[in-house]
């Protein structure tokens, strides 16, 4: 269990430029796009297709690791890598603590 | 403006590149966030510098680079990679197979604005290359063609300077380059070998230069010791004129050579016969002959055409090679109109 989201809205402004507008939209944008990403995540799981697991997997990597959310980004990093070498059992805990990041994350930016 | 094609299937991804590329000004981004639809959208539209996502549904970004390099006039331009921190692997393979640079996630503004700036001005560069070669293109091409005109005018003087000293005139020698010209064209030989011919037909008696003005100008009929020396008129031109760096000048040469002689072997200076003489010369022979019977001369009266076109009949296979006859007459509209173009200004008096 990665340690609880914390949100360091200093260091995303610095490698955005100290750009507000950019990080406003970009807040706004994950947090329209937050269900998707976890129901593709679910479904793609539940399909038991490794190599859409994987790819959904990326994405949330790098959605969080754009929020600078480092331990969620390893988090999502160790579900794509088991995603890609074919071993989805055992991972539905994962997929599931994933969620609940993005989640967590979500309501963080929200109250931001 | 610098048109910026930014492929990425994540809709986050692609708003927070747009807006950063925005932000360096002077760029006009185009988003896809399928590489399919990109890759179509490149083969009628030219970007200045593509930034492609790796990890991608249908086409990874290094399979779309690979086919967008594929593309015709698409090899130069800069590419760059987003790839996770973590794949070095990929990065490898993307500058491998032909990504200029990569950027990471998350993108960081300050580099990502430090390595499009440089991909654009490679692009710059490139363009300022490509314009400058074009331009010292169309420069060569303006200067070769003055020369080559120079070198037209300069033969058309010289073929004038021989005819000068003879009863012939400037519009003879138009007519018969031009009659040569139609026997080409109907004996198929091609655009470049009709021009050839064209260009190097009024060489054919720049030989006369050389020949005494007592035999040159004598009103009435050559001894034949006279006419021996005449006869010599081929081989001058052909010395005056072979062994040139010009293509021009040296099918003259080939022209002055070979101009009288005969199908049957009966012409001069070397008696040669059928398809050994030159196919300039069997032209050349047929054309300067019509016009010379054509034309009217302080000596002659002008033939009629029906009678030159006659002359040219019984002389096939024995003075003419028989195609270069049936393709002179084959084109006779393009005689008749030559012969209106090109006429003589001032007839000399019999």
């Amino acid at each position: 269990m990665a340690a609880a989201f914390v949100l360091n809205k200093a260091s995303i402004l610095e490698r955005l430029g100290g750009d507000e507008e950019i990080y406003a939209v970009m807040v706004s944008m994950y947090l329209a796009d937050i269900e998707n990403n976890c129901a593709a995540l679910a479904a793609a799981y539940a399909a038991d297709d490794g190599k859409v697991l994987q790819r959904e997997a990326h994405t949330i990597k790098g959605l969080l690791a754009t929020f600078s959310d480092e331990p969620g980004a390893a988090e999502a990093h160790r579900v794509e890598k088991a995603a890609q070498a074919g071993e989805l059992a055992g991972l539905g805990d994962a997929v599931t603590e994933l969620q609940s990041r993005l989640r967590e994350v979500a309501a963080v930016l929200r109250a931001g | 403006m610098h048109t910026v094609l930014i492929i990425d299937d994540s809709d986050i991804n692609l708003t927070l590149i747009k807006a950063l590329v925005l932000k360096l000004g002077e760029c006009n981004p185009v988003l896809f966030d399928k590489p399919l639809a990109a890759l179509e959208w490149c083969r009628s539209n030219e970007p200045d510098l593509v930034i492609v996502d790796y990890m991608m549904p249908d086409m990874d970004g290094l399979k779309f680079i690979a086919a967008f390099r594929a593309l015709h006039g698409r090899n130069e331009i800069p590419v760059l990679m987003i790839t996770a921190n973590d794949q070095r692997d990929v990065r490898y393979e993307a500058l491998l197979g032909g990504a200029n640079d990569y950027l990471t996630k998350p993108i960081d503004r300050v580099e990502f604005g430090a390595r499009v700036r440089n991909m654009l001005s490679l692009r710059i560069g490139q363009k300022f290359l490509a314009d400058r070669a074009a331009h010292l293109a169309e420069l060569v091409d303006a200067r070769t063609s003055e020369i080559r005109e120079r070198e037209k005018e300069l033969i058309f003087r010289m073929s004038r300077a021989a005819e000068f000293r003879d009863p012939e005139t400037g519009a003879h020698i138009q007519r018969m380059a031009h009659y040569s010209q139609v026997i080409a064209h109907g004996l198929d030989l091609g655009p470049a070998m009709e021009k050839l011919v064209l260009e190097a037909a009024p060489m054919h008696d720049v030989g006369k230069i050389g020949i005494p003005d007592y035999i040159l100008l004598k009103p009435g009929k050559l001894t034949p010791e006279e006419f021996e020396v005449m006869k010599g008129h081929a081989r001058l031109g052909h010395e005056l004129l072979k062994d040139s760096g010009s293509e021009i000048l040296r099918a003259g040469a080939e022209v002055a050579l070979s101009h009288h002689e005969k199908y049957d072997g009966s012409g001069y200076p070397k008696g040669l016969k059928g398809t050994q003489i030159p196919q300039l010369g069997r032209i050349v022979a047929v054309a300067d002959v019509f016009d010379a019977l054509t034309s009217e001369r302080p000596y002659k009266r002008a033939w009629t055409l029906d009678d030159a076109c006659r002359f040219l009949e019984d002389g096939r296979g024995k003075h003419f090679d028989p195609l270069c006859v049936e393709a002179f007459l084959a084109g006779w509209e393009d005689v008749l109109e030559i012969r209106q173009r090109f006429r003589d200004e001032e007839i000399p008096q019999i």
